[in-house]
């Protein structure tokens, strides 16, 4: 019976990975090696190469992405190095901080430094005025500079937990064998923490490529290969989606071979900290006590600058896009009478999709977690794969699989629903199978011993222990639904704009106002999620990533 | 017929992996009866087979006369302590205690009197009102011993409950569970991979090896009387001696593999011997003082031999390299075929 109940769920599962994976992934390759008469061809991928335009993209992408990863690595390993082994007066705002920074939306973030930065910014106004001239922010700076301060806290969050975890008595072991203070750091902790460092550069570097609100809002002309597909598929003339497709292509092959050398250089790299002997906090002095809380205090602000930007920009007095003296209630007055139906969409799919990721990643998470087989570890590696998708691909990707019969979901509200779905799956997958291992399964067989039937144990002792962590997921998911812009933006139609849909196009048409108000009120959503969450299973960031 | 058997139970994980190899015995009612091996010799998979979590793969269970074989584990009414406690982190204490009841249906004003009186059994009392995770492993123990208890099971099962706890704290409480048992009268199977635990709280013992049972019998006959050199050798220590050892030691040894005699039944020479003493020259390699006693390493033409000697004089002293003279009574002498199998006769 129960054994039975459980190859269901591996059945479904296998459809739903196979519905909404297989096939568009299955789309998205054929297009890519198929001419307009329908049969075999290369030509797609040989116009890629040869193609400066296209050339350019590539080498533009590796670019932004080493460049996020190395901003990111220099800002999140100085902060974490801070937090974890100097006392910061703070530190929980500083966290706090970078949450904010994780997660408001990327376009935010490009949005706000247009504001401060751009070529009528605030701050470069004021400076000129001053006589400093600093170019305007646009092209690849700008995009490094954002890239820097929105995923910083991956590795921040990765490594500050390591370094957290180091027992003292490594370190003080290399001290008493005669190591420098230098030597120490770099022979000892530097390589503890490199594992963690690297997972946090590999997010990091994953979501520089995935990219597309920052590249194509503060870019000005630098192209990258996320923005070369949406511009490809969008174009309103000559809309090519088979070199769409092929881009998208490379941008998963891209992405999966710098997670497998990630996995490749770190393959032998796994400590378990042990948390007998816990690295004291050092309480600094003078100069240098002040320089490491600029340094933590200086990233944290900047990071979290366009959420507070968004904020007082949201309540300035404005009439259409333009921006008046004086405070205000206008853009939110805007968006109640004119964008009711945004607000009201981007809560619908999310809470749908919320509802979707929990129940079914919970029982797919169970699968994994407690039914040991060759297929279920085939199923837990094969809900790798969304985890790799940037969404621009997704979003294509979907397009071309259910453009026509038998399952022609264009333009409807579902397919922006399970496009999110899958893209979260396997985070919900993940963290309902971590938070069932850590029920021990004698739990269960207690209550069994005692007279409960297995499927009461399961109701009235593993479920009431996970319904926290599943809770707290669900949460988490909602903050990534609600917040997602680049499947939707190929997926949406007028009908279906959700409210990051509705900000890049509103900062597109300088509507500066509204995209602010909107943004506020994405963060303010965002933040209660994850206040709620963090209420739930005690406050780890970590389980932000 | 017993009140529990087990008979040819065999389990074969996936490959060829046998955890079970054909073990039957009984248990009587009251009966205290340990189960004793090296871990992964198939103590928990036989114990979980008596629970209804694992399926033999041959052979077969009863219980109380009636067989077990089709009933699902949780209408067994076996009640189970676990290595890890297993109590239920979002229940109070006295909520751990009352869960196997509530599955029975017993009314509220019964509960409430069986939980206390459970809890008051393992001196738990005060905390009723407590959450689990504010008590320590020894007070989580406590709590799995008396929810499963108080549904007054047909059979107690514990898997190594103390093997997480400090050795103080283990010697208390496994004389707790020792005197609980026999004051309710219940059989119970205790697992453990420790000799000295099951020497002192078990009725009989039965120990296993790979699968196999090697001896069943009570703590007395499994110390001094072990039918099999494993038995000999994991119940305490032994010194085992090869074959050739027979002509330093005066015997005969057509059929003998090896030869083992204890520690303590080993002294030093210091003349008045008994008749059938064997006499043994030897050179002191180590002197280790623990006490309430003390081991001497000697080496001696028929192998390495460990003394021990009871009671040692704090000023007693021992240098490596010098001469000793060790004794040793030939009735003390096991000795065991090729196959490890006991030999009959003392000193043969
Ligand atoms: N679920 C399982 N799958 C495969 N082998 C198992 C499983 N459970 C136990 N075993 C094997 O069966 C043998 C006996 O294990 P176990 O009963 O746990 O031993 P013990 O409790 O005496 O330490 C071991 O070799 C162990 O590796
Ligand atoms: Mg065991």
């Amino acid at each position: 019976m129960r054994v039975s109940f459980w190859t269901l769920v591996s059945i479904f599962a296998w459809l739903i990975l196979i519905a909404l994976l297989v096939v568009p992934l299955g789309s998205v390759l054929l297009s890519s090696v198929q001419d307009q008469a329908g049969s075999f061809t290369l030509a797609n991928y040989a116009r890629f190469i040869e193609t400066p335009r296209f050339r350019t993209a590539f080498l533009n992408t590796l670019i932004i992405g080493f460049g996020g990863l190395a901003g990111s690595l220099l800002l999140g390993s100085a902060m974490a190095f801070c937090m974890a082994r100097i006392e910061i007066r703070g530190s929980r705002i500083v966290s706090l901080l970078a949450i904010l920074a994780l997660v408001s939306p990327p376009f935010i973030g490009a949005y706000s430094w247009i504001v401060l930065f751009g070529s009528g910014g605030l701050v470069r106004q004021t400076l000129m005025s001053w006589g400093i001239f600093i170019p305007p922010i646009f092209g690849l700076w700008g995009i490094l500079i954002v890239f820097s301060f929105k995923f910083y806290p991956y590795v921040y969050l990765l490594a500050s937990g390591a370094l957290a975890n180091i027992n003292r008595s490594l370190e003080e072991a290399a001290e008493s064998l005669g190591l420098t203070p230098f030597q120490r750091v770099m022979k000892i902790s530097f390589p503890l923490v490199l594992p963690a460092l690297s997972a946090g550069g590999l997010l990091a570097l994953i979501h520089s490529i995935a990219d597309f609100g920052t590249p194509r809002l503060i870019g000005r002309g630098f192209n990258v290969l996320a923005t070369e597909a949406y511009t490809l598929y969008s174009a309103e003339v000559g809309s090519n989606l088979s070199m769409a497709t092929t881009i998208s292509i490379v941008l998963i092959l891209l992405s999966m071979f710098f997670v497998f050398a990630q996995r490749y250089m770190s393959r032998r790299n796994v400590y378990h900290g042990n948390l007998i002997n816990k690295p004291v906090k050092k309480k600094l002095t003078g100069f240098p006590n002040i320089a490491a809380h600029v340094v933590v205090y200086g990233i944290a602000l900047i990071g979290a600058m366009p959420a507070f930007i968004a904020a007082i920009y949201s309540v300035r007095r404005t009439s259409g896009p333009v921006f008046h003296p004086g405070f205000g209630l206008d853009s939110y007055r805007r968006i109640l009478y004119n964008l009711a139906d945004v607000v009201q969409n981007s809560l619908t799919f999310s809470f749908a999709t919320v509802a979707l990721i929990v129940t079914i990643g919970t029982l797919i998470g169970c699968l994994v977690a407690r039914k040991m087989s060759v297929n279920n570890s085939l199923l837990d590696a094969t809900l790798m794969v969304p985890y790799v998708m940037p969404g621009i691909v997704v979003g294509i990707a979907f397009v071309a699989a259910f453009n026509s019969p038998p399952l022609a979901l264009t333009g409807t509200a579902a397919v922006i629903i399970l496009s999110i779905f899958i893209r979260r799956l396997p985070y919900s997958v993940r963290s309902s199978a971590s938070a069932l291992r850590q029920v021990s399964p004698s739990m269960e067989e207690a209550a069994i011993s005692l007279g409960y039937s297995p499927s009461r144990a399961f109701m009235k002792v593993t479920v009431p222990l996970i319904l926290p962590g599943i809770i707290a997921g669900g949460m988490l998911s909602f903050v990534t639904a609600i917040n997602e812009l680049s499947s939707s933006l190929v997926l949406y139609v007028g009908s279906t704009a959700t409210m990051p849909v509705r900000i890049y196009i509103a900062i597109n048409d300088g509507d500066y106002g509204t995209a602010a108000a909107l943004s506020t009120v994405l963060l303010v959503l965002s933040s209660t999620a994850i206040y709620i969450a963090f209420r739930l299973m005690g406050r780890d960031e970590r389980a932000l990533l | 017929m017993s009140y529990l058997t087990v008979k040819d139970a065999s389990k074969q994980f996936g490959g060829s992996v046998r955890a079970l190899d054909g073990v039957s015995f009984a248990v009587e009612r009251n009966e205290f009866f340990t189960l004793l091996g090296p871990s992964g010799c198939g103590k928990t998979t036989l114990l979980r087979s008596i629970a209804g979590f694992a399926d033999l793969t041959a052979g077969s269970i009863s219980l109380a006369g009636a067989a077990l074989d089709a009933v699902p584990s949780h209408k067994r009414d076996i009640g189970m302590v676990f290595q890890d406690y297993a109590v239920f982190p979002h229940l109070t204490v006295a909520e751990n205690v009352a869960f196997g009841l509530k599955a029975r249906k017993v009314p509220a004003t019964e509960t409430a009197t069986r939980v206390a009186e459970a809890l008051n059994t393992v001196r738990l009392g005060a905390m009723a009102a407590r959450l689990p995770a504010a008590l320590s492993g020894g007070q989580q123990q406590r709590i799995g011993l008396a929810r499963a208890m108080v549904i007054r099971p047909k059979l107690l099962l514990m898997d190594e409950p103390l093997s997480n706890l400090d050795a103080k704290l283990r010697i208390d409480l496994r004389d707790e569970i020792r005197d609980i048992q026999k004051s309710i009268g219940i059989a119970a199977i205790y697992v453990t991979h420790d000799q000295e635990e099951a020497l002192a709280i078990s009725d009989r013992i039965c120990v296993m090896n790979a699968g196999r049972i090697e001896q069943i019998g009570t703590p007395q006959e499994i110390y001094a009387d072990p039918r099999t050199i494993f038995v000999a050798s994991f119940v305490g220590t032994m010194n085992i001696l090869p074959q050739e050892a027979a002509s330093h030691l005066g015997l005969e040894s057509s059929r003998v593999h090896q030869w083992a005699i204890r520690p303590e039944h080993i002294q030093l020479d210091q003349g008045n011997l008994a008749p059938d003493s064997v006499r043994l020259a030897g050179r002191v390699e180590k002197y280790t003082y623990l006490g309430r006693e003390a081991h001497v390493m000697a080496q001696t033409p028929a192998g390495k031999i460990v003394v021990q000697l009871a009671d040692p004089a704090p000023s007693l002293r021992m240098e490596p390299g010098s001469a000793i003279s060790l004794a040793f009574r030939r009735q003390d002498i096991l000795s065991f075929d090729s196959k490890g199998v006991r030999l009959e006769g003392r000193g043969n």
